[in-house]
């Protein structure tokens, strides 16, 4: 029996068991690229207005979301979609190798169902094979049917296969990292986040280096998010930097083989050791429970949000850097170099607030997960009331997403403060936060209110967030409609510092939580639990 | 005597369209130990959670300490302890923690006994909960239940991943928890452990209770089965009323008793002249088979078809 015996069949069965998430995803991903091109075609149709776009495509924003800038001086459609979508497209491709390969492999053995499979005819390296194998598939169809409804509009067939090769590799790449990080903890949702830091990280250095010089510099060069834009698609046309994609692809699948290889199923490489044998006398009720069970995961997710806030930061300087050299820039954003650092700023703390509310969501999902596993069903078996339990978890989830709201406006300001040597900084970008913080609650309070009342509606969180961060990066490019745009969370509440701050919406809005969080505890108190 | 522990009367529950319990009645006297017996799947756990306020029953009249278990919940739970029939813990806590953290949400537990027990059941308290198995699960919840001074045990399979040793010791627990006085509702499919220990008895088949009763009081209906060697021919004692399945073995008989008929048949048989007598009281197993039996039949009928 060699280590892969029963690939095939497992397989099968991920290909099954999976169907409709990996359908919906397929569909979401090209389908925004269906949706795309038609409308960039339409939006800009004279050559000043795609030069225009292209102006403001090399402005810092521009930049840290389009790439490093090819075909920018011929704006033509295909360096247009491949500069206004490919970041979406890798940052969701990343999310979604994420979660797959987390969840076919160390998912699987933590909850013990790969020990089942194991003791059958199947072979030591086939679940993670299987793993790879399906994921590498679900990325070669959304980057080979994005690459063909491009050749099918008519723009180049030759680039437009060079782009959807690059996406698909791109994605399998993050898949493969997320194999390594299975390997080393015993916790899928720890080897998540650990996924999920690597996979941000090196989208920093793509900003980084992309902000530095012009075609990007060096350290774009070490992110797979920059390989599909350095073969400069649409524009003048490489092949071997997507070549980098299958040798970091084999390279990472080795390494993950090899670690795998030395550790026991179930266990990782950082070994569990035992514990007290008394509870310490904080951990005395429900609301130190629920923290104890999500300390790590906020640590986890304060510490990066704030490097994130603090590099963020420091790229003012860069900004200021691109306005000295391109005084034809500032005149084109209208004002002040403080204002556009302002606005760039502004922008950055939108995304801090995303992850405040992602943070927020996954909170509140804890204490689903709790009553699923029947470990609420313990708890309220004691002293403890529906509403003392519930209402802890939701004030751990609203404490935590309020703390990285705060922490990240403080790190943005600390990195613009470091960088420009101005302290009003860090006053500014708080308020900037702070002013969003009912935006980044009202997930919390959603996903409350679902999980109170309504079990079934939980996914329409999640659907929510997603519409939301897709309607911010691509909505006003896309031309949607005002109504559509309002749909959205972010924007709901006018963000400083380029907006001034308006008390009474963020008055309403925080009523309407409040509310919110109130009929959750209410529902909550009255509906079954959920056990068995 | 005062009211009793448990008192749930035409308890119906839904889940969707199935009816998990139907018009269910179960009763549990303060101080006894009573036994809640039933298949997989029968409704026992339904029950339980219904009793624990955790679930809703969606008709009928359910008491528990003598009070409402959906409203009066915490303040009931402070006079119970449960353990769940799957225990899942915290898995980055340790059994110990996870049993600490348990007594304080009830309020308190007896270190000295919390000890006792650890010791007792041979549980390391310096494990975490995700490297225990299912039996080592039980026994946290166990220690936790046992340790603290609650009058009413709600106990549901406790001893379905406890090894035979580990069974023995939760036997001498539960009887000295009987002896301090102390309700307990024991739900099981394992009879012979609700035939040590439970003075009541609960049979619940598709969310009604079909059987209910003392031990005692079950047996009645049951019968004995009785081996006897006699002076006599034993054919006659065949055709008395009450006997059932004799077997003549030139002057041995066995047989099965009705118990409200047992006096007379011991009469005829002492007149036949006895050499040997051996009378066995009925089993709970008989009594589970009497209510289970038709689907044991349609399960092997189903399996001798299918060969």
């Amino acid at each position: 029996m060699s280590a892969l015996t029963g690939t095939g069949t497992l397989t099968r069965f991920i290909l099954r068991r999976d169907r409709i998430r990996m359908s919906v995803w397929t569909v979401a991903l090209v389908g925004t690229v269906a949706m795309t091109i038609p409308t960039l075609d339409e939006a800009f149709s004279t050559d000043a207005q795609r030069q225009a776009r292209a102006a403001l495509m090399d402005t810092p924003t521009g930049i840290l979301f389009g790439g490093p800038g090819y075909g920018l001086d011929d704006y033509t459609l295909g360096a247009m979609v491949v500069n206004e979508l490919t970041m979406s497209l890798l940052i969701a491709t990343a999310i979604m190798s994420i979660l797959h390969v987390v969840r076919h492999t160390r998912a699987e053995e933590e909850s013990g169902r790969a020990e089942l499979l194991r003791a059958g005819v199947l072979g030591s390296g086939a679940q993670m094979t299987a793993a790879l194998v399906t994921v590498a598939l679900l990325n070669l169809v959304i980057g080979g049917l994005s690459g063909a409804l491009m050749a099918g509009y008519g723009l180049d067939a030759t680039d437009s296969l060079a782009y959807g090769l690059g996406l698909g590799l791109a994605g399998l790449t993050f898949g493969a990292v997320t194999a390594v990080c299975a390997q080393l903890t015993e916790h899928g949702r720890a080897a998540s986040g650990t996924a999920f830091l690597a996979v941000g990280l090196l989208f920093m250095a793509r900003v980084v280096g992309d902000l530095a010089e012009r075609g990007g510099g060096p350290s774009s060069w070490a992110s797979p998010f920059a390989w599909v834009q350095q073969a400069r698609v649409f524009d003048d046309l490489r092949w071997w930097p997507l070549a980098l994609y299958p040798l970091s692809i084999l390279a990472l699948f080795g390494t993950a083989y090899a670690l795998a290889g030395r550790r026991d199923l179930g266990a990782g490489l950082i070994p569990a050791r035992p514990g007290p044998a008394a509870a310490s006398p904080l951990l005395n009720g429900v609301f130190s429970l629920h923290l104890h069970q999500q300390r790590g995961s906020i640590i986890a997710w304060s510490v990066a949000t704030f490097l994130f806030a603090i590099s963020f930061g420091t790229l003012a300087t860069e900004v200021e850097g691109m306005l000295d050299s391109n005084p034809d820039l500032m005149a084109m954003l209208g004002g002040a170099a403080e204002d556009v650092t302002a606005g760039f700023l502004g922008v950055m703390s939108g995304y801090v607030v995303m992850a405040a509310a992602a943070q927020g969501i996954l909170s509140v999902l804890r204490a689903r997960s709790e009553e699923s596993a029947g470990r609420a069903e313990l708890v309220l078996a004691t002293a403890v009331g529906r509403v003392r339990w519930y209402g802890a978890a939701l004030a751990v989830g609203v404490l935590s997403t309020s703390l990285l709201v705060v922490l990240g406006g403080l790190g943005i300001g600390i990195g613009a403060l470091s960088s420009t040597d101005d302290s009003s900084w860090i006053g500014t970008m708080l308020e900037s936060a702070l002013s969003q913080l009912p935006v980044a609650l009202a997930f919390v309070a959603a996903t409350a209110l679902a999980v109170g009342a309504v079990p079934r509606l939980m996914s329409l969180v999640w659907a929510w967030l997603g519409y939301s961060v897709f309607t911010t990066m691509l909505g006003a490019l896309l031309g949607m409609p005002d109504w559509a745009l309002n749909l959205s969370a972010f924007g709901m509440l006018p963000q400083p510092p380029v907006e001034p701050f308006e008390a009474a919406p963020a008055a309403v809005a925080s009523a309407a939580i409040l509310a919110a969080l109130v009929l959750a505890l209410a529902g909550f108190r009255r509906r079954d639990l959920a056990v068995g | 005597m005062s009211s009793p522990a448990v008192d749930a009367r035409g308890v119906d529950k839904y889940f969707g369209r199935f009816k998990a319990l139907d018009g269910l009645d179960l009763t549990v006297e303060t101080g006894q130990v009573a036994g809640f017996l039933g298949p997989n799947g029968s409704g026992k756990s339904t029950t339980i959670r219904v009793l624990l306020g955790l679930l809703r029953a969606d008709a009928g009249a359910v008491r528990l300490l003598g009070g409402d278990p959906w409203k009066d919940a915490v303040a009931l739970h402070r006079r119970l302890a449960y353990v769940p029939g799957d225990v899942t813990l915290w898995p980055n806590l340790t059994g110990g923690q996870a049993i600490d953290l348990l007594g304080r949400l009830r309020g308190g537990l007896d270190r000295g006994r919390r000890e006792e027990l650890l010791a007792r059941f041979e549980l390391d308290p310096t494990k975490k909960a995700r490297t225990y198995s299912k039996g080592n699960r039980q026994k946290v919840a166990l220690v936790a239940a046992l340790a603290s001074d609650a009058e009413l045990l709600i106990l549901d399979e406790p001893t379905s991943g406890l090894d035979p040793l580990m069974e023995a010791v939760f036997t001498g627990c539960v009887l000295e928890a009987k002896e301090q006085g102390r309700t307990v509702l024991l739900s099981s499919h394992i009879l012979s452990e609700v035939e040590k220990l439970c003075d009541t008895v609960t049979i619940i088949r598709q969310g009604k209770a079909v059987e209910s009763g003392t031990l005692e009081d079950m047996r009645h209906l049951t019968r004995s089965s009785v081996r006897a060697t006699v002076t006599g021919d034993p054919a006659a004692l065949a055709s008395l009323p009450g006997v059932h399945n004799a077997e003549i073995d030139g002057d041995r008989i066995s047989m099965d008793v009705d118990n409200d008929h047992l006096d007379t048949v011991m009469r005829s048989v002492t007149d036949l002249g006895v050499r040997s007598l051996v009378s066995n009281p009925p089993s709970l197993e008989e009594l589970f088979m009497r209510h289970y039996g038709d689907e044991l039949a349609a399960l092997n009928g189903n399996r001798g078809s299918a060969a």
